[in-house]
């Protein structure tokens, strides 16, 4: 018989301990971070998000939270429309006296809420009815698509404005308006890369093994799949904001709430006779809540792209 | 390794002798057109082909890319299921000799394996497993080496946790790895490497059958032969049983005890390796050969390469599929309307002139040309050695009115496979000592 | 078809055409400087077809891209190195057919531009022009790519542009450098004044500038630029036709998605070799291709270069191949060349041990199941490597002074050199031989 130790292999470049499948794991992941990392503007990115998030979480320190609901701005009618740099109100407050560091800090906090949810929602319905066009294709697939295709031929903003205005104006039923308009999005993505994924062999591979159709889908399937839709995923973050501002700024929230819409909105009257920070600085606020997450997707997707992934 | 691990294991509880009988499988693809998807037509990718694979042996399946031979290896793995045909698992003699002359066997549901469930279906699967081409496509890249080569035990139970790694472990290294290989991802290995991984994925459920597709095409010459030299260790170890997939003769020639060849969708040659290199019975398996001569004999051997294109698998040609490119044609190999329509296309601006054909059967139609010249022209061409002789002999009628012109040829039945002496077949009229060689 | 009988131009040319001296071209890597061409010389004789055969990763394909500069330079480094190229022309005394001044083979070296052949520093005082090919600033490589030296790619679905149309394509080549002999055959005066003959010319070498397409769509121009198309036309299926494809007016308005493997590739032949060039370099060529038709290809190939003169480098892992239809065959691993001979001498007397284990890695009707002569372990990698054989580690002979010391290629007889320390002794140790084997 051939002596198999002829065909004795070098050693691999991979370098570090590879004793266990989660210290691999873990080694995978630091990679990952070290690339990502690596670009200076998503650095930036990150560090803006830091500090948002921080400001999100530690809210009640940072601003003492209003009675009886920490969402309300306080109205304090003995310091209406003070400029930035008065005690008490280093950015100034607006007509009804609110000071406008507390909704900057506490409109943080909404936001966070508005994308966090949104996001979530759209992406785990997105994907469950992209996940079964793509995977049982034929006539499910014709009829999911169909009904896509007509939520994405109106455009978001004004889909999310006729459902909010139908629903009335609150907070929550913006939340609403734009789950029901961006869940598409993910539906096309997810199907698009199941339809693209299942044309590889390592799937035709884990058919012949005789696995079930189940497994192949969350072994095999989902886990190539799902990157470009954490990466829309990251940019959503931003998107949600902006255009969440934008429905508060047409007036379909809820007025005198701790939101940076409703305070470019309630502010914007007063620009005109100078009064500028009002709406200034919770529109700064926005600006950069969507410039971070921008700047994390784009990186994230570099970082992910799979011709570079791992190498 | 003693001489006595050397010897076949006989697999307890079986006694079949052929694993895999392939009878009469045809595979189409419907082509559709138009809005409402309507079928125009089929690709005709498999259109008839049967063997037989015993246990032990290695049967090399032989072709270009276009014959079907890769569509046929996902149908005798079951990945896909046929048009027509069946394939039987785990049968004996006996039954096979039934099967070749009954169309219809009361025992189909227990072997046929479109037809096999609950734990008689598991154990074919267990039992045939696939090594793909492309090392890199069929290993998933998040996956590592453990999850990969231990995934079969995993989805049939067999083991788990510390076990299961040392089996894993056991496999790789009867392909070449070992241990530190086991958390390291796909991309992190040569392709020789990941082709082992591959095998030792295939071997991890003891199977007695292995379709390998091309498993060696992406590989350098000195990997392929480490390979090789791997793949014949473990038949010898295992008994194990291949259906090699290949377009490279000189390897097919090395691996195969027996050998089919496939031309468009059909068998047109089958036999025992040494036999059929000696000398072949069909003209297409003597194009192969000729095609790459051999490194040592290339001496003598001048290479020789075959005119005219693959025919669309929709359309293929009448009597023989090949006998619109085969050196060797005759009269009654089938030649037919479309040839003449192939012909027009070679020649300058006479296909443009065409501008109807009107058929009563693949054999006769009417051409009609925009004008009398072109009709003319058509039927001296016909009639010249601007096409084959055998063709020219094939046309049994040849009028020109005015501007069309009315071809018919000898009708000629579809040429099959046709038993010869010592287990030979091959699909050919021509008589064995007349398929030239070089 | 490869005519064993005939002696070939290169028999009897001892012209180089283009020499490769201590080619390095290292790349940039995360894992350090990959040496990926570490110090080639071989010389490419006019007329003949020289074969580079190695396996994956051996540099072959970054010395063929080499000679035109395709290769990416950012994480590419020409780190030493010339490659010389020495045009050839028809000989002026005997036109072709062959005298005493040009030793019989039709052919000579084209004249030094700066000294008009009788000789100074930038020839290298023998008055043959001589242009090294790796300092070429980019404007005169553009004007020899696709002129002087062509080449042509393993994948021609991929070489070949999706978006135009084969006569587009086909037809590029001639614009770029046959633009006077468009315009000749147009009937186009080629000194003719005026700003209408300016648009012409600019037309016909591709350049023309915005406006004047519109310019030349208006009847005044439109029929010289009919007859310029026409022209054109004409060339493209002269071309097609040469490369033996059937019907080629037909197959011009097709895209290159619509052909065949073998059709696209025979486009992608006519394509390098509209402008009959010296050089031509193929990469691989029909290892995409099914076996009955790299076999025409490579008939054609063959035709081709016969009838032109050109001489061809041949890239290629398929040694089968490259005996078919190489004079002589230069054999890579890991970056340098291990062996170069004729093919019969590579063939039937191989003096380097990788080149001996590569041609029994190959199965023959003689070889065992089982025991194909598989070459032990796996090309090494190529960062930052010390000096020493590269084929340390796999040899069967190999000593200690084989991983201490570089081996220079050397002749062990005419034609036919080897860089092992087999043949030449190492500058200290023990001297590794064939007769001992130590693993």
């Amino acid at each position: 018989m051939a002596d198999i130790s002829q065909t004795r292999l070098p050693k691999s470049p991979f370098r570090g301990p590879t004793t266990s499948v989660w210290q691999v794991r873990v080694l995978r992941m630091r990679e990952l971070a070290a690339n990502i990392l690596s670009n200076p503007t998503t650095v930036l990115g990150l560090a803006i998000i830091g500090m948002l998030l921080g400001m999100a979480i530690f809210a009640p320190f940072i601003a003492e939270p209003n009675i009886p609901d920490a969402y309300q701005m306080p109205r304090d009618w003995g310091a209406v429309r003070k400029p930035p740099g008065t005690p008490g109100h280093i950015l100034g407050t607006t007509n009804e006296g609110g000071d406008v560091f507390y909704g900057v800090v506490w409109g943080s906090r909404t936001s966070l809420q508005l994308s966090l949810i949104v996001v979530s929602a759209t992406v785990i319905i997105g994907t469950i009815v992209g996940s079964i066009a793509g995977f049982l294709g034929g006539w499910v697939d014709e009829v999911l698509m169909r009904i896509v295709d007509v939520f994405l031929s109106i455009p978001e903003l004004i889909f999310a404005l006729a459902i909010a205005a139908m629903l009335g104006p609150s907070f929550s039923n913006i939340i609403i308006a734009l789950s029901m308009v961006i869940w598409v999005k993910y539906a096309r993505i997810m199907r698009a890369q199941i339809i693209q994924v299942k044309q590889n062999e390592y799937i035709d591979a884990a058919r012949v093994i005789g696995d079930s159709k189940i497994n192949i889908y969350f072994r095999d399937i989902l886990p190539n799949s799902f990157t470009p839709v954490m990466v829309q995923a990251t940019l959503d973050m931003g998107n949600v904001v902006l255009i969440g501002a934008t429905l508060s700024f047409i007036g379909l929230s809820e007025a005198g709430i701790a939101e940076w819409g409703v305070l470019v909105s309630e502010g914007q009257a007063g620009i005109a006779s100078g009064r500028w920070w009002a709406s200034t600085f919770p529109g700064l606020m926005i600006f950069l809540w969507a410039l971070a997450f921008n700047l994390v997707g784009d990186g994230l997707r570099d970082a992910l792209d799979p011709r570079t992934e791992g190498r | 390794m003693s001489a006595a691990d050397q010897m076949p294991q006989a697999k307890p509880g079986t006694n079949a002798d052929i694993l895999l009988s392939v009878r009469n499988i045809k595979k189409h693809f419907p082509i559709r057109e138009g809005a409402l998807q309507k079928v125009v037509g089929q690709v005709r990718a498999v259109d008839g082909v049967s063997f037989d694979i015993r246990r032990g042996e290695t049967l090399g399946l032989v072709g270009e890319s276009g014959c079907g031979k890769t569509t046929l290896g996902q149908v005798v793995s079951g990945l896909r299921a046929p048009t027509d045909g069946a394939v039987y698992y785990d049968i004996s003699e006996a039954q096979r000799a039934e099967l070749e002359t009954r169309q219809a066997v009361n025992w189909g549901a227990g072997h046929r394996i479109d037809q096999l469930e609950g734990a008689a279906f598991k154990n074919f699967r267990r039992n045939c497993q696939m090594v793909f081409q492309d090392s890199y496509s069929s290993l998933n890249p998040r996956h590592l080496v453990i999850d990969l080569v231990g995934r079969p035990l995993k989805v049939y139970k067999e083991a788990s946790g510390d076990e299961l790694v040392e089996r894993v472990v056991a496999l790789l290294e009867q392909v070449g790895l070992d241990r530190q290989h086991l958390y390291r991802y796909p991309h992190q290995f040569s392709g020789g490497q990941r082709q082992r991984i591959s095998i030792a994925r295939a071997l991890a459920l003891d199977p007695d059958l292995i379709v390998l597709d091309e498993p060696t095409s992406a590989l350098d010459v000195s990997v392929q032969a480490q390979i090789l030299n791997l793949l014949h260790d473990l038949q010898v170890e295992r008994n194990l049983a291949y259906l090699f997939v290949t377009h490279d003769l000189s390897v097919v020639r090395h691996m195969a005890d027996r050998i089919v060849t496939m031309y468009l969708g059909k068998v047109v040659e089958t036999g025992e390796t040494t036999d059929i290199f000696r000398q072949p019975y069909h003209p297409y398996t003597q194009a192969l050969m000729a095609a790459k001569p051999d490194l040592i004999e290339g001496e003598d051997t001048a290479m020789q390469s075959l005119e005219g294109l693959v025919p669309d698998p929709a359309r293929p040609p009448q009597g023989c599929r090949f006998h619109t490119r085969c050196p060797q044609a005759t009269p009654v190999c089938g030649w037919e309307v479309d040839d003449v329509v192939r012909w027009l296309d070679s020649s300058e601006e006479m296909f443009d002139k065409l501008s109807g054909v009107e058929r009563k059967s693949a054999f006769d139609a009417t051409l009609t040309f925009e004008d009398e010249t072109s009709a003319q022209r058509l039927a001296d061409g016909l009639q010249s050695d601007l096409v084959p002789a055998p063709m020219r002999e094939a046309t049994e009628a040849l009028e020109v009115s005015g501007k069309s012109v009315r071809v018919r040829f000898r009708e000629v039945a579809e040429i099959n496979l046709t038993d010869r002496d010592n287990g030979r077949a091959a699909a050919c009229i021509l008589d064995p000592n007349d398929v030239k060689r070089g | 078809m490869f005519d064993e009988n005939q002696p070939s131009l290169a028999a009897n040319s001892a012209n180089a055409i283009a020499r490769v001296d201590d080619l390095k071209v290292y790349f940039n890597s995360k894992r350090g400087i990959v040496h990926s061409v570490d110090g080639v010389s071989f010389d490419i004789r006019d007329g003949e077809t020289l074969g580079l055969v190695g396996e994956t990763g051996c540099g072959k394909s970054v010395t063929g891209r080499s000679f035109l500069q395709l290769l990416p330079m950012p994480p590419g480094i020409q780190a030493g190195g010339s490659i010389t190229f020495y045009p050839q022309g028809i000989c002026e005394e005997c036109g072709g057919k062959g005298c005493a001044s040009c030793t019989g083979t039709g052919r000579t070296s084209v004249d030094c531009e700066a000294c008009s052949g009788t000789g100074c520093d930038a020839c290298g005082n023998n008055g043959a022009q001589q242009i090294d090919l790796l300092k070429l600033g980019s404007e005169k490589m553009r004007r020899i790519r696709g002129d002087r030296i062509a080449m042509i790619f393993q994948d021609p679905g991929k070489a070949l542009n999706p978006s135009l149309t084969i006569r587009e394509q086909v037809g590029e080549v001639f614009l770029q450098h046959r633009s006077e002999e468009l315009l000749g055959a147009a009937g186009i005066a080629t000194d003719a004044g005026g700003w209408q003959a300016n648009i012409l010319r600019r037309k016909a070498s591709q350049m023309e500038r915005g406006i004047e397409g519109l310019l030349l769509a208006l009847p005044p121009l439109r029929s010289q630029r009919n007859k310029l198309e026409l022209a054109l036309d004409d060339m493209v299926a002269d071309a097609l036709t040469e490369t033996q494809i059937a019907n080629p007016r037909k197959l011009m308005g097709r895209y290159p998605h619509e052909l065949s493997g073998g059709m696209r590739q025979r486009v992608m032949i006519a394509q390098a070799l509209a402008c009959n060039p010296d050089l031509l370099i193929a990469d691989e060529p029909t290892t995409a291709l099914d076996v009955t038709v790299q076999a025409r290809i490579l008939e054609l190939i063959s035709e081709l270069k016969e009838r032109h003169k050109t001489s061809v480098l041949y890239i290629s892992h398929d040694l089968s191949l490259v005996r078919r239809i190489c004079d002589r065959v230069a054999v890579m691993y890991a970056g340098r060349i291990a062996e170069i001979g004729t093919t019969e001498q590579i063939f039937n007397d191989p003096r380097h041990p990788y080149t001996r284990g590569l041609l029994a890695a190959v199965p023959t009707a003689a070889s065992k199941r089982g025991e194909l002569a598989a070459i032990k372990g796996s090309v090494p990698e190529l960062v930052d490597p010390k000096p020493s054989c590269r084929f340390t580690g796999r040899c069967l002979f190999e000593t200690e002074a084989c991983g201490t010391f570089d081996p220079a290629l050397q002749n062990v007889a005419p034609n036919h050199a080897v860089s092992c320390f087999i043949h030449h002794p190492p500058p200290e140790g023990a001297r590794p031989s064939f007769d001992t084997k130590t693993s």
